[in-house]
């Protein structure tokens, strides 16, 4: 508990009759980085937000480095200032002001030296392009300023909304390059994105959220065992060994076998020791599928809750429970 | 002491914010714009003004401040609500004002330092336009006094960026309330209108009615709900004319009472400026 950079703690907000996050709960640690996913209107960017001490939540508390959340004056428990850096989705900074401008009007606001500006434009590439007016940067060269801009002051705690929208791979490459060489400093970091494929190497934890609930906590692994997704194996000639072999048989399904962890060892040591195949491919769920799952599940819940009027309030949180919980995944795939 | 605060003043975040507001205002050339169309203005009263009698000739000071008041009661607030009228609601849209309140700053300091930053600019333009009227009417004119001249102009300026301020107030307050900047710059066009325009145009008709409640005291009560009006009887009474617009010098307030008139629609503004940030949702 100590290390958390962040912890929310059964937070809980309304906009007027709409109820934005539900008795949300997580932490994330320094030096990790938490993947922060849902669709859209899902309560992430009012999470961001909280996190900021933008927004005071209606119910529950944000601590940030241990101490309470005062937004940009927050203190550590240690009575250390909090760095935050943040960089807001699809932001577009002041066209008629040079890349330069830019950085140094922000780094005098958090009263960070023009060294420092200096160095960061070295390091992320846009020494050639200093000196012209932001209006002629292109998207991967503007959100590098902006990325730029969010880790000026050596954050503590890194918030950063679609950081990848719109880069080619080569530049989302290098912005989670820069992401992993904070997380050695200790910088927390909290990602909110949807382009999974990319952020899945890079994070340590995600949280996946639907409708202002948490549907999902954990790392990867632990996510991969809360959704109950089997783990695939595709190899040639695989339907013939499937109507030999009784184990492959009931785990054969569309020209692959699907499993659990768990018979991983056994189902190779079938296929290699007993019928000689050493080529196959094996691949476990990745986040993508995951959410998809959880989303779905989420989805079919609702359905559900809407689907039985008759339930009183006390039937329906039972049955989210259900839904929820990690048995439920297991038990429907 | 001059050398440990300079520094200081360098680093505060509302000197930041007004400088970088000038910087902007020098890039997209809104400074030579509200300058060129100001110098035009004060240059075609001045030197042009008298064509309209068949001659060209100097017009008398006080003339003169009275013809450039009537006009730049028009222009000036045009001018600060357009320059005004996109800072809140324009920062939001393209999520910099999310970004700045991240930031270590308070509303208020967002707030001061986007009014000293515009204000600077009208100041600017107003004194390019108006103080160079004033020196080159001292040094092509005979009959000037450089002196009374300058402090006449000084005033004139000085009223002039009263007036401003209080328009880029107002331009603040409904970008603080607008959605987008285009539903922005409607409504600030339309509180122009009924400031610059309509207003007058009822008072003058109220006046006309010679209503049994019309006394001196609503008279200046009226002036007082309508800044551009304090502008006027501002400059009126600042050089002792008379003549079409006694209106406003007939008013029985001093000149200070006038010019803290204005000073109290800054600060009235200014407070409700900050209230609405504070309250605005993000």
């Amino acid at each position: 508990m100590e290390n958390n950079a962040v912890c929310v703690n059964e937070v809980t907000h309304h906009f007027g009759d709409f109820t934005a996050l539900k008795q949300m709960s997580f932490a994330v640690k320094q030096g990790q980085t938490m993947a922060l996913l849902g669709h859209n209107g899902a309560g992430k960017s009012t999470l961001i937000k909280i996190i900021l001490g933008l927004i005071k939540p209606d119910i529950g508390e944000v601590s940030l480095m241990g101490g309470a959340n005062e937004g940009s004056s927050s203190m550590s428990s240690q009575g250390v200032p909090v760095r935050l850096g943040y960089l807001p989705e699809n932001v577009s900074f002041y066209d008629k002001l040079t890349g330069e401008e830019i950085l140094h009007y922000f780094a005098a606001l958090k009263g960070v030296s023009k060294a420092k500006v200096a160095t960061l434009i070295e390091e992320f590439g846009l020494d050639y392009a200093k000196d012209r007016q932001l209006k002629t940067y292109s998207k991967g060269m503007k959100q590098r300023l902006g990325f730029a801009q969010a880790i000026l002051s050596e954050p503590d705690i890194l918030l950063l909304d679609e950081p990848t929208v719109g880069l080619d791979p080569h530049a989302s490459q290098f912005l989670y390059s820069k992401i992993a060489a904070l997380k050695q400093t200790g910088c927390a970091v909290i990602v909110c994105t949807h382009e999974l494929s990319l952020i899945e190497p890079h994070i340590d934890t995600a949280m996946i959220v639907a409708k202002g609930e948490r549907l999902a906590l954990g790392s990867l692994a632990q996510l991969r065992a809360l959704s109950g997704l089997k783990i695939q194996l595709k190899c040639e000639g695989l339907a013939d060994l499937a109507e030999k072999e009784p184990l492959l048989s009931r785990l054969y399904r569309h020209d692959a076998l699907y499993f659990d962890r768990e018979q991983q060892d056994q189902v190779v040591r079938c296929l290699t020791s007993q019928y000689g195949k050493f080529g196959f491919s094996i691949m476990e769920p990745g986040l993508a599928e995951i959410y998809r799952h959880f989303m779905a599940e989420s989805e079919s819940s609702h359905q559900a809750l809407a689907l039985t009027p008759s339930l009183n309030a006390q039937s329906k949180t039972s049955l989210k429970a259900r839904l929820f919980s990690p048995f439920f995944g297991m038990k429907n795939v | 002491m001059f050398n440990t605060s300079l520094p200081l003043l360098r680093r505060s975040p509302v000197l930041i914010i007004a400088a970088k507001e000038i910087k902007d205002s020098f890039r997209n050339r809104w400074i030579s714009f509200i300058s060129l169309i100001f110098i035009i203005l004060s240059f075609s009263v001045t030197f042009a003004g008298s064509a309209i009698t068949g001659t060209l000739a100097f017009p008398e000071l006080n003339n003169l401040i009275t013809s450039l008041s009537t006009i730049a009661v028009f222009i000036i607030p045009l001018a600060a609500i357009l320059l005004s009228y996109d800072a809140f609601v324009g920062e939001d849209e393209s999520g910099t004002l999310l970004l700045l309140l991240s930031y270590p700053l308070t509303r208020s300091q967002i707030i001061l330092g986007k009014l000293i930053g515009h204000g600077s600019v009208m100041l600017l333009s107003s004194s390019i336009a108006f103080g160079g009227t004033g020196v080159l009417l001292v040094l092509l004119g005979e009959d000037y006094g450089a002196i009374e001249t300058m402090l006449v102009f000084t005033q004139f300026i000085l009223s002039s960026f009263l007036l401003a301020l209080t328009f880029i107030l107002i331009g603040y307050l409904v970008s603080l309330r607008a959605t987008e900047k285009a539903r922005a710059v409607g409504s600030l066009l339309f509180v122009w209108f009924l400031f610059v325009l309509l207003y007058d145009l009822l008072l003058l008709a109220v006046l006309v009615a010679d209503l049994s409640f019309m006394n001196q005291t609503v008279i200046n009560l009226l002036i007082a709900l309508n800044p551009t009006d304090l502008y006027r009887a501002v400059n009126i009474m600042a050089i002792g004319a008379q003549g079409g617009l006694s209106l406003f010098s007939e008013t029985s307030w001093a000149l200070e009472g006038l010019y803290c008139s204005m000073f109290v629609w800054i600060c009235v503004l200014m407070v409700i400026a900050n209230h609405l940030f504070r309250r605005k949702p993000l």
